[in-house]
């Protein structure tokens, strides 16, 4: 085999195997990512009926004790401490309230990850396209001339995947965030 | 009467929040699911105020909320912006779009509810 064809053996293979190999763990990836968003909405809705159901058992049971302690002359160190607990379980439900807010943030998170990957797989998928026209008798030239248009794809679809993908979510921790009025 | 509110989000959980905090505190909260829902909600009802994301499918925040300024009915009802976006030139473009506020998530329960009361009473 002249060495001509062996390098256009060559790079059909590395060509081939870094489009097929890299679409495949891509697939992966992406499909775990979708089955994450899925699951964190599950969880979310799971997490927030529990949470009104909780809320909703607290406010009853404050209007008992509120009831129980009308009735008769309750020591007035109780009657503080009931109203300090309230005020305390307002701020925890506020807190998770802010807390469970994680789901939105990690789902847009997760769909701009997914249109990356979607990017990158277009981007294999363009080597695989670039592949299939070298053939084993294809000389040096043809061999650079084709690299030369795969390597033009390849930066076309990068600059289409950095214009389209714009980050939304700068946050990095679940404080509450700022607020303005105009 | 309870005064309403229109809340505009494609996240169902961050609308959930957003109705618990905002009903806690005596408010009517209807809810949409993008802007195009919103604004499908604002001309069947006008609404004291209305809270809403800037990235959603079929229509985003900005969009909505220039769609309802053009509303004869929406020009002075106020309206607020819940959103992961914290840039100065996204802030811009939702004040010149109309909007009178710019709140970024995750939010407190007890700031919005302030700044509802603040706006609206």
């Amino acid at each position: 085999m002249a060495s001509s064809e062996m390098m256009g053996s060559q790079v059909k293979c590395l060509l081939s195997g870094v489009s097929d190999h890299g679409d495949r763990h891509l697939a992966e990836v992406e499909t775990d990512l979708v089955q994450m968003n899925i699951l964190l909405a599950e969880a979310i809705k799971k997490l927030g009926a529990s949470f009104m159901a909780i809320h909703g058992a607290l406010c009853i049971q404050q209007e008992t004790v509120s009831q129980l302690l009308s009735g008769g002359a309750p020591a007035p160190e109780c009657v503080a401490r009931l109203e300090a607990i309230h005020g305390e379980i307002g701020q925890h439900v506020n807190a998770a309230v802010t807390g469970l807010q994680f789901q939105d943030m990690t789902s847009q998170l997760i769909g701009r990850m997914v249109t990356h990957l979607a990017g990158l797989r277009d981007m294999f998928g363009a080597l695989g396209t670039g592949s299939s026209n070298v053939l084993p008798e294809s000389d040096q030239q043809d061999i650079v001339t084709l690299l030369n248009c795969v390597n033009q794809m390849l930066a076309q679809r990068s600059v289409a995947l950095e214009g389209s993908v714009r980050k939304a979510v700068s946050q990095r921790h679940m404080e509450s965030g700022d607020i303005e009025l105009f | 009467m309870a005064k309403t509110i229109l809340a505009v989000d494609d996240s169902g959980s961050l609308r959930q929040m957003v109705a618990f905090s905002l009903k806690a505190a005596g408010y009517e909260v209807i809810e949409a699911v993008d802007g195009q829902d919103g604004l499908d909600k604002a001309k069947k009802q006008t609404v004291d105020l209305v809270l809403t994301d800037q990235n959603m499918p079929r229509m985003d925040g900005l969009s909505f909320i220039k769609a309802l300024r053009g509303m004869t009915s929406y020009q002075r009802v106020p309206i607020l912006m819940l959103t992961t976006e914290s840039g100065d030139d996204m802030k811009a473009q939702g004040k010149a779009a109309g909007a009178n506020g710019w709140l970024v998530k995750p939010f407190d329960p007890q700031r919005l509810t302030e700044v509802v009361k603040k706006v609206i009473g």
